[in-house]
């Protein structure tokens, strides 16, 4: 029985493999990119009786640097990217149980590529949804 | 009893409570009609209650690790199991009854699913002999 911490946990070490990109299960007061922030969106509790199964859907932002930087576009092209040792997708369901603290998990869909306003700063950013099964 | 959301049915078949793999559960009994249409009927049909049978429809989240819905229910593939279900929770009473059914496995779907989707099947099993209903026992 995993709670939404550990899961959150879970994905921020799966994210933290992830060479150069930190990572943080808090929202944090200031960004130092390239960073990942794992948060929880919505939970549809009872897909099955007695309390068998709950599925979490997770957002993992990934935030890579000032819009205007040059290289931040091809740094978030490389975590959007289903392959290689940047790829977010593939360093999340390299463990699909999270260590067993889930039953299943799979990263759904990258969505909202584009500008992120933090305080004064506009980056670039784009967002991961995670689907997790677990009890 | 009021109505009720259902999150908490009990499902069993033989021994083993699989309600954690399982996500809907129906038993549905019918009786066979039998014509006994006469003259005597007013140019109406008319039936009286013939045998009964049943049906008992399942949809499972699947699992191939130990003990898992797939190792339970593939190797009792044509053969006949009892099924237990309870609607709302394992307190067995007048309005919470037990339901008892020996049906026949006869279909499994141990390979289902499309891509990207939670691994789910269904599966129907038809009822063989008495379905008997208690609202007093354990689950």
């Amino acid at each position: 029985m995993a709670s939404i911490t550990d899961i959150r946990a879970g994905l921020a070490t799966r994210l933290g493999t992830i060479p150069g990109l930190r990572t943080t299960t808090e929202t944090p007061d200031t960004i130092s990119p390239p960073i990942a922030i794992v948060n929880v969106s919505n939970v549809n509790y009872d897909r099955t009786f007695q309390r068998g199964l709950d599925e979490y859907n997770f957002v993992v932002t990934v935030i890579v640097g000032r819009v205007g930087e040059r290289s931040a576009q091809r740094l978030l092209d490389s975590y959007v990217s289903s392959t290689g040792a940047s790829s977010v997708k593939l360093a999340i369901e390299l463990d699909r149980t999270l260590g067993g603290k889930c039953d299943s998990l799979r990263v759904t869909d990258m969505r909202n590529y584009g500008s992120l306003v933090i305080g004064e700063i506009t980056y670039l950013a784009a967002e991961f949804n995670v689907v997790v099964f677990a009890q | 009893m009021a109505k009720y959301v259902v999150t908490a049915t009990v499902v069993k078949i033989g021994t083993t409570n699989v309600s954690n793999s399982c996500a809907s559960a129906t038993l549905e009994l019918t009786a066979a009609d039998v014509d006994v249409t006469d003259f005597g009927g007013a140019g109406w049909t008319e039936v009286i209650g013939g045998l009964k049978s049943g049906t008992v429809t399942l949809d499972f989240h699947n699992d191939y690790g130990v003990g898992g819905i797939n190792t339970i229910l593939n190797p009792l593939l044509g053969t006949i199991a009892t099924v237990t279900l309870v609607p709302n929770g394992t307190v067995v009473s007048a309005t919470n009854p037990i339901w008892t059914a020996p049906v026949l496995i006869n279909s499994v779907s141990p390979v289902a699913g499309a891509v990207g989707d939670l691994a789910t099947f269904s599966v129907s099993f038809p009822t063989s002999g008495e379905v008997t209903f208690a609202t007093a026992g354990t689950v």
